[in-house]
């Protein structure tokens, strides 16, 4: 017998165990909404019945825990997340082993034509902008939420502070399903309702999650800083090797190394060619993976438990 | 319902599944203004003529698909009273969508019906 809206949701909770997290969230915040909705006009119609009598009845017309569960597994086989390819369906990622060496090859250049690749590298590179602006607005909430706790807006404002977290929580979520495709919250989560102003501030001060978003927005300018470098240092000298020839012999430009000009020798030409542009294959690689890496991280930090 | 069988329930859910997504899209063709969940479920409800021909549970992850590929479209807006809402409004591609899927259900219909009443040979 479910008594509560906050006992269906756990018990919702439980059924969903295994899944994705970011659709428990979101399967959550649904039945939360549905469930919330139908007992404030219920009790607002007529107040004769008692209120676990009005959610049983609910209850009944929304569906069992177990049932809403089944539903959201179904669907979510049939969601296409953003720039999934088709190796999403849970092929190997490689080409197996036994190809020749042609597949090898445009599996290693294919690169330039994979999505995720590419939007992994602009993340990467964007990750130096969003890492700044998520960790002055951390760092500045936080130290203002301390300084004026003795003050009487003190709680006000670390209230506010936090729910602005959690809405770049939610914002970041969806730059990194979209650029990294890995599958992040696209609804809200609702705080419980229940309860006077001091246990809800409460609730929230000790929810991990806000703690761990915090923890995520600050990584993020170090890490964005380390990206940014390495994938700025990585394509510059690939591309530097790719434009040695054009300035050499087509515009006379030589190499400037400390003030002297410095002319690379013919036999070098091709070489400097053939290795940008592999060290910038490998790059994309790279990028790829790391991004995996990042996508990873964000999952782990921003989404609820 | 008195008397269903395991078999009717089964034949219930499957019907369901493939319907679900056409009355959604029907329904907030036809609104004037987006829509919640809830009201959406409401106006199903009374459509039906208050027979539970399907868990409403069931029709927010279709909400959710049907926005996934880009039928409909969403905004979430805080509400005076509980948790904030997400309003759901179609799009141009689920006008067509729903032209095409409607031209399907007729011919469906049609198929059935004609079954069923034993029409012209």
């Amino acid at each position: 017998m479910i008594r509560s809206v906050d006992d269906y949701l756990s018990q919702l909770k439980k059924e969903l165990r295994g899944c994705d997290r970011a659709m428990i969230q979101d399967a959550l915040s649904d039945a939360e909404e549905y469930l919330r909705t139908a007992l404030d006009s219920a009790m607002a119609d007529g107040a004769t019945v008692s209120e676990a009598d009005a959610l049983s009845h609910i209850i009944e017309r929304y569906g069992m825990p177990e049932e809403v569960a089944t539903a959201y597994r179904e669907m979510e086989h049939r969601i296409t997340p953003a720039l999934a390819r088709p190796s999403y369906a849970g092929e190997p990622e490689e080409p197996p082993k036994e190809k020749d060496r042609r597949h090898l090859l445009s599996w290693f250049f294919g690169v330039f034509a994979d999505f995720r690749a590419w939007g992994a590298f602009l993340y990467l590179l964007f990750s130096l902008v969003t890492g700044i602006l998520y960790f002055t607005w951390a760092v500045t909430g936080l130290s203002l939420s301390a300084g004026l706790l003795v003050l009487i807006i003190g709680l006000p404002f670390a209230g506010l502070f936090i729910l602005s977290v959690w809405g770049i929580g939610l914002v970041e979520g969806r730059i990194v399903e979209a650029l990294l495709g890995v599958r992040m919250p696209r609804r809200p989560q609702f705080h419980r309702r229940t309860g006077g102003l001091w246990p809800r501030f409460k609730s929230i001060i000790l929810d991990g999650h806000t703690w761990l978003s915090l923890v995520y927005m600050i990584l993020q300018l170090p890490l964005g800083i380390t990206y940014f470098t390495l994938f700025v240092t990585l394509i510059a000298v690939s591309l530097f090797g790719i434009a040695v020839p054009i300035l050499q012999l087509g515009f006379d430009i030589a190499i400037n190394i400390n003030n002297d000009p410095y002319y690379f020798a013919g036999w070098m030409l091709p070489l400097l060619v053939v290795g940008g542009i592999l060290l910038a294959t490998l790059t994309m690689h790279l990028a790829k993976y790391v991004g995996l890496m990042h996508g990873a991280l964000a999952k782990a930090l921003l989404v609820r438990r | 319902m008195s008397g269903t069988s395991e078999e009717t329930k089964k034949f219930q859910k499957e019907l369901n599944a493939g319907t679900t997504a056409l009355v959604l899209l029907g329904i907030l063709a036809r609104a004037s203004e987006p829509m919640y969940g809830y009201r959406i479920a409401r106006l199903i409800e009374a459509s039906a003529g208050g027979v539970p021909l399907m868990k409403q549970g069931a029709l927010y992850p279709v909400l959710r698909s049907l926005e996934g590929s880009g039928l409909l479209e969403s905004e979430v807006e805080p509400s005076v009273s509980g948790p904030p809402r997400r309003y759901y409004r179609i799009t141009e591609a689920g006008r067509k969508t729903l032209d095409m899927w409607r031209e399907i259900w007729d011919q469906t219909k049609a198929l059935v019906d004609s079954v069923m009443d034993g029409g012209e040979e």
